[in-house]
């Protein structure tokens, strides 16, 4: 069986890259105690998998991973020791028994929801909101394994919503296109005629799969 | 720190290379609330990050000094060039891991001296931290600076900086110096006072209470103290019962990878086998072990707290370790089915135990390491490095047998009296090597052998028999690591030498007086920082602060001192006596050996202490 959980990283642990992350959680479940199932081999180790890496400086409150699990628990248990096992700033808020056989979550992986605080310029990027989505192609360029290339953006935001000072995002990631916070920005910064992308305090909020809804529930 | 300040940092981070280095919030970091009455304790390490959280004194006297209900003590390391330079230009303070509190904030500020190459990060840290780099311009509300580790036992260098010194074990020092600055701080007392009351714990060292005089060739004439309360002599401070002091059985386990990332147990402390060389080993005399039992329990603990994956045995000379093979046959057994790996780092030639070599390969596999440190029977008895070519020989062969493949072997070049017959020994010690290789039948060995030299360059130490001597010159350095290079072009064999102007300013600051610490100052006001890596290390503006400040590096480096010259040093007592260094020096020269005086006491001087080597 998998153990399918969702769980949050916040505060200054932002600045820890995804290869810390996956450290990290390692140790926690060799600290745990929990029965967890480990690879064969000379280096045994937990062959857990996340549903997509998490960029440094990015909180995340709905992560989502799979751990490969062998004899009893149950997931309030597991989630219950596996948080006394964390760093107080890494938190495993549910977990659900899956098969073996059901699909890896990174395979379901369709959206991401962010929130962006705009930390100056916010009337300005407020208003360059709707003028953004009112374009219908929003060139931009993305480094992929062959160098720059040009992607348009506007097919890969699915929704934004504008509340208070922050932006709601529902923005595309996925292996046939992933709009990054990092590019939206830019795009909105240039949009409302800035000439370097305005610096924002981005949170991933939620996955979602191709049918919208919550990735841990697929 | 204000929430301006606070909001500040968290805009530097995203900035900065690897903001994981400022972040804390690991596994077993202790933040802890501060009350009035709490003695805040940051502790400093001189060095990036990744190099701090891999220094196990750090862990001890984290965990004990947090341990205290009246204490916490909080982490500061040495920020990389990008961090200190952002810090700089924001005007914010440097901080600790934890709470994120400027430095100036501390009741004490405690520095680990682990190599002379950090001290300008020292001076770096102090005014990144808004605290006058000179002791004597700390003003009343400043923290009290202390420091600590093996490079304080030749505190000299640094007297102009530091506060007070503590000499020796610290696990309890630390504990009374801290109690007796908070109290007096509480109570309003002025600086001076605290400087004075700390003079008088046993192994503190206040550099302002004493007064250096010169000659005219500026060996010393004289050093005492000005204040008749002040002792003459520093003794060293020792703990002899290691069984009964305190070791974490938790410790933070970093996020991002560090250089040890692992649990590193201290099986024992101090190393009686006398190589003439070591500072560590006549520093930390006598030898005192932890029992298997309670190696066993903390161990269980420590994985069990951590989640790690590797432990290390840590010590001097851990083969020296008087139940090794019970020791690692108790842990195998403990740890096999919680998939953890034990390593055996310092492990000697002479002391390789087949049996427990056969274990630890079963579960992990790494090269083996051998420190001959000298290549011919003549050299290392002079250096008195108890090791035989046929040793040598039986180690590698077994090494080979058990199915290893990689051996890395270890030298020092410049060592006293070495001859040109010495470098070219470097050659038939690679050859031997490959030679026990091929004796073992094809399908029995491994592989793909790999043999790798590495020879640095010999710095006299204070406190050890060649504390008199003179290091090469950068010249005759030169001279011979070209000729271990030609000596060393064979096939499957590499060699990897040190940098020698770093072993010449190492060599300057190791052996330094109180003058020298205007040279580091110079330096590192002309911009020298980070001086143990190679990328950011200037030596032209080190000689330029020697020229600066009219002093000649040779008198430090390349002079021989004589029998009744009065060292810089000579004020500590480190247990091991000058008479018996200066007699080990000269039983040197005429290449007589030393044996380990487990087997029989050689009077070294550490009888004097209490306690310390009865039977
Ligand atoms: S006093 Fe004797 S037994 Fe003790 S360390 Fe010195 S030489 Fe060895």
């Amino acid at each position: 069986m998998k153990m399918l959980c969702v769980f949050s990283v916040t505060d200054r642990l932002k600045y820890i890259g995804h290869l810390d992350l996956m450290r990290a959680m390692q140790r926690a479940l060799r600290r745990s105690g929990l029965p967890i199932r480990f690879s064969q081999g000379f280096n045994p180790h937990i062959l857990l998998s996340f549903a997509a890496p998490l960029s440094v400086g990015m909180e995340g409150m709905r992560e989502v991973m799979e751990i490969p699990i062998e004899g009893d628990v149950s997931p309030e248990m597991f989630v219950e020791i596996l948080n006394q096992s964390l760093p107080a700033l890494i938190r495993c808020q549910s977990a659900r028994l899956v098969e073996d056989s059901s699909p890896a979550p990174m395979s379901q992986l369709w959206a991401a929801n962010f929130s962006i605080l705009p930390l100056e310029y916010q009337d300005e990027i407020m208003a360059a909101v709707p003028v953004l989505l009112s374009k219908t192609s929003i060139p931009a360029m993305r480094k992929s394994k062959k160098g720059m290339v040009e992607i348009d953006l506007r097919p890969l935001i699915h929704n934004v919503l504008v509340k208070d000072n922050s932006i709601q995002a529902l923005l595309a990631l996925h292996s046939s296109g992933t709009c990054k916070p990092d590019l939206f920005i830019k795009a909105l910064s240039q949009c409302a005629g800035l000439e370097a992308p305005v610096p924002c305090k981005v949170t991933r909020k939620a996955l979602y799969t191709q049918q919208f809804s919550p990735l841990e529930d697929m | 720190m204000d929430e301006k300040t606070l909001a500040a940092i968290d805009r530097l981070l995203p900035q900065v290379e690897k903001p994981a280095r400022y972040i804390g919030g690991e596994m077993n970091a202790d933040i802890k609330e501060r009350a009035k009455e709490t003695a805040a304790f940051a502790f400093c390490f001189p060095d990036s990050y990744e190099v701090a959280m891999s220094h196990l004194g750090m862990k001890i006297l984290y965990h004990i000094l947090n341990k205290q209900p009246d204490m916490l003590c909080e982490r500061v390391m040495m920020p990389w060039v990008d961090m200190s330079d952002l810090l700089k230009k924001e005007g914010i303070p440097l901080f600790s891991l934890e709470s994120r509190t400027a430095l100036y904030d501390f009741d004490v500020v405690g520095f680990t001296l682990q190599y002379e190459m950090s001290f300008t990060n020292v001076l770096e840290m102090l005014s990144l931290g808004g605290i006058p780099v000179l002791s004597a311009q700390r003003g009343e509300e400043m923290p009290i600076v202390i420091a600590g580790g093996p490079c304080a036992f030749n505190p000299e260098p640094l007297a102009c900086f530091i506060d007070a010194f503590v000499m020796g074990d610290a696990e309890k020092a630390i504990v009374e110096v801290t109690r007796l600055i908070k109290r007096m701080r509480l109570e309003n007392k002025p600086r001076k006072d605290i400087l004075l009351a700390l003079s008088q714990i046993e192994g503190c060292y206040v550099p302002s209470l004493y007064e250096v005089t010169y000659h005219e060739d500026g060996t010393l004439s004289s050093f005492k103290p000005t204040n008749d309360q002040a002792p003459s002599k520093i003794r060293k401070r020792l703990e002899l019962d290691l069984e009964h002091l305190d070791y974490p059985d938790a410790i933070p386990v970093p996020f991002t990878e560090i250089v040890h990332d692992r649990v590193s147990l201290e099986i024992m402390r101090g190393c009686t086998r006398g190589c003439r060389f070591c500072q560590a080993g006549m520093l930390y005399r006598p030898v005192r072990e932890r029992s298997p039992e309670r190696l066993v329990e903390l161990a269980q603990k420590l994985i069990k707290a951590t989640g790690y994956e590797e432990m290390s045995l840590s010590s001097l000379s851990s083969g020296d370790y008087g139940q090794l093979a019970e020791l690692i046959r108790e842990l195998m057994l403990r740890f096999a089915d919680k998939k953890v790996s034990l390593s055996l780092p310092s492990m000697r030639v002479d002391s390789l135990l087949k049996e427990s070599l056969e274990q630890v390969r079963e579960v992990k596999k790494s090269g083996l390491t051998l420190a001959p440190e000298a290549a011919t029977q003549r050299l290392r008895d002079v250096i008195n490095k108890g090791i035989s070519e046929e040793d040598i020989r039986r180690s590698v062969s077994d090494a080979f047998q058990s199915g290893w493949s990689s051996v890395k072997l270890y030298f020092m070049n410049g060592l006293p009296t070495e001859t040109e017959e010495d470098l070219i020994a470097y050659g038939d010690m690679a050859r031997l090597v490959i030679d026990a290789y091929h004796q073992v039948p094809k399908g029995q060995r491994s592989p793909g052998l790999r043999i790798s030299l590495s020879s640095s360059t010999f710095v006299p130490k204070a406190f050890t028999p060649f504390q008199w001597d003179a290091q090469d010159t950068l010249e005759t350095i030169k001279h011979k690591q070209k000729i271990l290079r030609d000596v060393l072009k064979i096939k499957g064999v590499s060699f990897n030498w040190s940098e020698p102007e770093l072993s010449h300013l190492e060599a300057c600051i190791a052996r330094g007086d109180r003058r020298m610490g205007k040279v580091i100052y110079r330096a590192w006001q002309l911009g020298c920082k980070m001086d143990g890596w190679r990328e950011f290390f200037k030596y032209d503006l080190w000689m330029q602060a020697f020229e600066d400040c009219h002093l000649d590096p040779a008198f430090y480096a390349n002079r021989e001192r004589a029998g009744d010259e009065i060292l810089p040093w000579d004020f500590v007592d480190i247990g091991v006596t000058k008479k018996y260094l200066w007699l080990e020096r000269e039983r040197s020269l005429l290449g007589i050996v030393t044996p380990d005086c487990r087997n029989g006491c050689d009077g070294c001087g550490l009888t004097r202490f209490e306690g310390a080597c009865v039977s």
